[in-house]
């Protein structure tokens, strides 16, 4: 899906990333590795497992998606204390099998950990081709760019029914920012509240669609 | 027998202790343990204390007596009533409360030196049990003493409260446990349940002094007008509004929060000069709000007022002479609960007039009173190994005083919700407690406790700090706060329900008319509206109270003329008539099935008289075996005395029929049909709160470093289901989830009582009486939910539809 007429490069996949087809650029974000560790070194019995999960998932994605640079829009780690030798390990491991270019835009979780892998490019934000520019914190967006950013972690609500409804992780693209759904499995979502003007994509089985209004407001 | 010590304290009343209140004294002082069943107002306080009391009128030190209250706001009345004789026959000996409203002051005092009378909570004991001296500051504790025991009954609290006493019990061989209770069905059960294997040689003493109670029910005084569906019932309100004018002080019950404040308005508007004679009490009320009402009723200066559930324990307001129960009673325990809140003096009547709100209800109120008369009141089922509230009992003990596994194991097992705890479980709750349960390997470096010299420790100050914060089993959901923009707080809405409402937009809650100005981060700030505002009334989500078996049977037995004469049932013929005429009375010992046909396509109603519950399990069932034969869409509806399935086709015949509503496969067709799976998610949330798989955030806290540790329990349900689908915790909440939402226990004895009954299949050319409320409630249809994408694929080409029509 590709949400953007003015600029046909960008597609929503709907694994809950985008890729920029010029460069093929694969961009995620919020994949918090570690936060099962983090729990349970605070003393909650949360059992590991999603780590292995998520780092399979994105290796898988970028292989199909045949992309030559891999972006992280931010968050990539949980807490300093989530860092595990095995994760270390699981995480160099992963690198070296996708053999593309990992840069990671620090996110506000991120800056948290005093030595990052040194596999990683990490950089503030970063520019790519076609005036774009990724960020983690979409409220640090500025300019005329078009901004690919995380954080927030969006999930629409859509009522069907009288005491149901629906909650499903999305994109949200508000003025020219676009805000990524969390890659991550065990990370939350906080549900989005609309303002005019905004456009809600979800992955619907294999694609992604465009919510019509009528859910969304 | 201390009478003479006690003779003096009756003497200066001019009272005489009654027989049960001896008998009590003389079973504490032969050293038993038991249980004391009286109606409110009749000095069962006095009964159970006195014992106690002048058994250890020399001692100074110790703790002698726990006195254990379900509820923190009647810790200070309790307090009161334990003081004055304890004034009298012992001015040397303290009474204090401890509760989490007990000012840090206090409480800090309460750390050095415990009094000889400790009020307490469960939660607040448990909180206790986790100093390491507890055990030491207690002293020679002689008896523990469960307020309203009936009420922790079959909850959480519940098992909490049983696994403290199995600690107190080690820790003092000779203690003795009292409880007090209302009347229940399973008296036996219920101190069986509180005493677990000090059950042995106790007693049970029981008030046998009926105390009177007058049930009446306020007739409608044109029938033929009066609905036949409906839940609000303010069509009686002037009725209603007479007979309080005639009362001193009326308690006027309702069955949910909104229907107090619709009441609240209707009064209001229907006499303005009450105003300020008049104030509601609900759960979602700010304490100050509940304050004013609790005082007026005490000192008797209001006229009314309006509550829910939240006023149905304790607190004695002797100025009550009248109760006002507005719709259905549901149960009869609980309709006699209420009546007791009026003449609570010993001696005095208690009264209760019933408002019907609609036809139904009159033959509900009449079968209540037939029930109440005959003592037929329900039981309460004790929960049986609820492990979450197991594993946080085990890390409240193991910061208290390090445990071996064995003498813990016997200690647990001395409970009866863990009289029949296996090894897989128990190894599995140590395991939870201190390196993950049974999959080691998926829980690399967790650890709660440590086994450290054969003893289970918690030693991590900061695992104690967090542990402390999350004790108990009450898991609210988070609401959003209303109040003024000066920071004055009128109480708590559904975040649900503030959503609908646009800023600007007016609304009603706590009985006042509101504007909201703004919605922000939990907090709606409002101002007051302008007079002519309408304004929605605040509406809570919660699931409605299904009736109970017992009085649904004896409602059966009404409707076929069981029962003298009365003025409910005579009311209500000219309905009933008509539901004879057109088909037949719905009864006990047949199951009646109606089959209509109208535009909308044909529908059967079925009428088991079971209670909402079970009807939403019956439906549901029967609805996913009938389309999966026929693939036919069924819409279904369900009330208290039956439920109704409609389709476009529906041709059966009894033979079918009776297959559809067999008990085969029945736990398999039930957990395909309700989608078990997502219901239990939900049900998680308390699980993991109790479990200490989720922080409690104290209120006003913000630290960053919690952030970190926020999840959802959904979440969290996903990913152990992923990574450790053995976990108990797993199943408890798919049990917890079939028993809470459909009462799966009664729903397979009512199956299992229809297979054995005959069947009468009625054809019928219009809605019975009995068939239109269940035609007109479709509102609360639920159609069997799909996965996501087929929903949302179904959303989308409806709009499609939609937009191709115009």
């Amino acid at each position: 899906m590709n949400p953007f007429p003015e600029n046909p490069a960008i597609m929503l996949l709907s694994e809950g990333a985008a890729f920029l087809s010029d460069t093929s650029t694969l961009v995620v974000a919020d994949v918090h590795l570690g936060k099962s560790a983090a729990f349970r070194a605070k003393g909650l019995p949360v059992p590991e497992g999603d780590n292995a999960r998520d780092l399979a998932r994105l290796l898988g994605l970028a292989k199909k998606s045949a992309a030559e640079h891999l972006v992280i829009a931010g968050d990539l780690f949980h807490a300093p204390s989530g860092i595990t030798p095995e994760l270390e390990t699981a995480l160099a491991d992963f690198i070296s099998e996708l053999g593309i270019p990992v840069t990671l835009v620090a996110g506000n979780h991120d800056v948290k950990i005093k030595q990052l892998p040194p596999q990683l490019r990490s950089v503030p934000y970063l520019e790519l081709e076609g005036n774009c520019r990724v960020i983690h914190d979409p409220a640090h967006a500025g300019g005329s760019h078009l901004h690919l950013s995380g954080h927030w972690h969006p999930v629409v609500k859509i009522p069907d029914g009288k005491r149901t409804s629906l909650r499903l992780p999305c994109f949200l693209l508000r003025e020219n920012t676009l805000v990524l759904p969390a890659f991550g499995s065990f990370t939350g979502g906080a549900i989005v509240v609309p303002v005019a003007g905004d456009r809600i994509f979800v992955a619907l089985r294999e694609n992604v669609v465009e919510l019509p209004p009528e859910l969304v407001f | 027998m201390p009478t003479s010590a006690l003779q003096p304290f009756f003497d200066d009343r001019g009272w005489q202790p009654f027989d049960f209140q001896m008998q009590t004294w003389n079973a504490y002082l032969a050293g038993k343990s038991g249980l004391l069943h009286a109606p409110t107002g009749l000095g069962k306080t006095l009964a159970v204390y006195l014992g106690p009391l002048t058994e250890g009128l020399e001692t100074k030190s110790g703790c002698q007596v726990l006195w254990l209250t379900p509820l923190r706001a009647l810790a200070a009345d309790t307090l009161r009533a334990l003081r004055e004789p304890l004034a009298e026959l012992a001015p040397h000996l303290e009474a204090e409360a401890r509760t989490g409203d007990t000012p840090a002051a206090l409480r800090a005092r309460l750390r050095k030196k415990l009094p000889h009378t400790l009020v307490t909570t469960p939660e607040s004991l448990s909180l206790m049990l986790t100093h390491s001296d507890f055990a030491e500051k207690l002293g020679g504790l002689r008896c523990v003493i469960v307020d309203e025991w009936h009420e922790l009954l079959g909850t959480k609290r519940g098992v909490q409260t049983e696994l403290c006493l199995a600690r107190l019990r080690a820790w003092f061989p000779g203690l003795r446990i009292w409880g007090l209770s209302a009347t229940l069905g399973n008296l036996t059960e219920a101190r069986q349940t509180l005493l677990g294997t000090a059950f042995k040689g106790s007693v049970e003493v029981s008030a046998d002094m009926k105390k009177p109670i007058v049930i009446e029910t306020l007739i409608p005084r044109e029938i033929d007008r009066f609905p036949w569906s409906g839940h609000i019932g303010t069509k009686l309100a002037s009725q209603v509004a007479d007979e309080i004018e005639k009362a001193n002080v009326t308690l006027l019950f309702t069955n949910t929060r909104s229907q107090t404040e619709i009441w609240f308005q209707e009064l209001c508007a229907i006499r303005p000069r009450w105003k300020d004679r008049i104030a509601m009490h609900h759960g979602s009320l700010d304490r100050a709000g509940r304050d004013l009402a609790e005082n007026g009723l005490r000192d008797g200066s209001l006229k009314c007022v309006v509550a829910t559930s939240s006023l149905d324990l304790g607190v004695d307001f002797s100025p009550v002479d009248q109760v006002i129960q507005v719709g259905s009673p549901k149960g009869i325990a609980r309709l006699l609960q209420r009546a007791g809140r009026s003449g609570h003096q010993p001696g005095s009547v208690s009264r209760i007039l019933g408002v019907p709100t609609h036809a139904l209800e009159l033959v509900e109120f009449a079968a209540a009173r037939d029930a109440a008369l005959a003592r037929n009141i329900e039981s309460r089922t004790p929960l049986r190994k609820p492990l979450d509230v197991l594993v946080q009992h085990l890390v409240t003990c193991a910061i208290g005083t390090p445990f071996e596994p064995e003498a813990m194991r016997r200690e647990i097992q001395s409970s009866h919700a863990f009289e029949n705890l296996t090894d897989t479980e128990w190894d599995w709750s140590l395991g939870f407690i201190s390196n993950g349960g049974s999959a080691l390997a998926a829980y690399p470096r967790y650890h709660k406790a440590r086994l450290d010299d054969g003893r289970y420790t918690v030693d991590d100050k900061r695992l104690i700090m967090q542990h402390r914060l999350s004790i108990g089993t009450i898991s609210s959901d988070p609401a959003v706060s209303i109040r003024f923009s000066n920071g004055h707080t009128l109480g708590t809405v559904e975040e649900s329900f503030i959503s609908k409402i646009k800023p600007g937009s007016s609304l009603v809650f706590a009985g006042r008319r509101l504007t909201l100005v703004r919605f922000h981060q939990r907090t709606a700030t409002v101002k007051p509206a302008s007079r002519a505002a309408k304004g929605q009334i605040a509406i809570w989500g919660g699931s409605k109270m299904p009736l109970s078996t017992e009085l649904a049977h004896a409602m059966a037995r009404r409707m076929h003329g069981h029962g003298g004469p009365s003025p409910e049932m005579m009311a209500v013929a000219p309905i009933l008539a008509i539901q004879k005429k057109w088909s037949r009375l719905p009864s006990d010992d047949s199951l009646l099935v109606e089959h209509a046909s109208s535009r909308e396509g044909e529908h059967l109603f079925f009428y088991p008289f079971s209670g909402r519950l079970v009807h939403e399990g019956l439906a549901a069932l029967i609805a996913f075996r009938i389309s999966r034969e026929s693939g036919e869409s069924i819409v279904t509806t369900q009330n208290d005395y039956g439920f109704s399935l409609t389709a476009r086709r529906l041709v059966l015949d009894e033979e079918k029929l009776r297959f559809h509503l067999s008990s085969e496969c029945l736990l398999d067709d039930l957990v395909a049909c309700m989608n078990t799976a997502e219901l239990a998610r939900r049900q998680f949330r308390e699980i993991a709160r109790v479990s200490g798989l989720i922080l409690q955030t104290p209120p006003g806290q913000k630290d960053r470093s919690m952030r970190e540790l926020q999840s959802s329990a959904s979440l969290l349900f996903e990913v152990l289901h992923r990574y450790d689908p053995e976990n108990l915790l797993l199943l408890q909440s798919q049990r917890e989830i079939l028993e809470k939402q459909l009462e799966l226990t009664r729903l397979s004895a009512v199956i299992r009582r229809i297979e054995s009954i005959p069947m009468h299949l009625v054809e019928t050319e219009n809605l019975t009486p009995m068939a239109f409320p269940l035609w007109a409630d479709r509102l609360s249809a639920t159609l069997a939910p799909a996965d996501a994408a087929t929903r949302l694929e179904a959303m989308l080409h409806t709009l499609n539809q939609a937009a191709l029509k115009l």
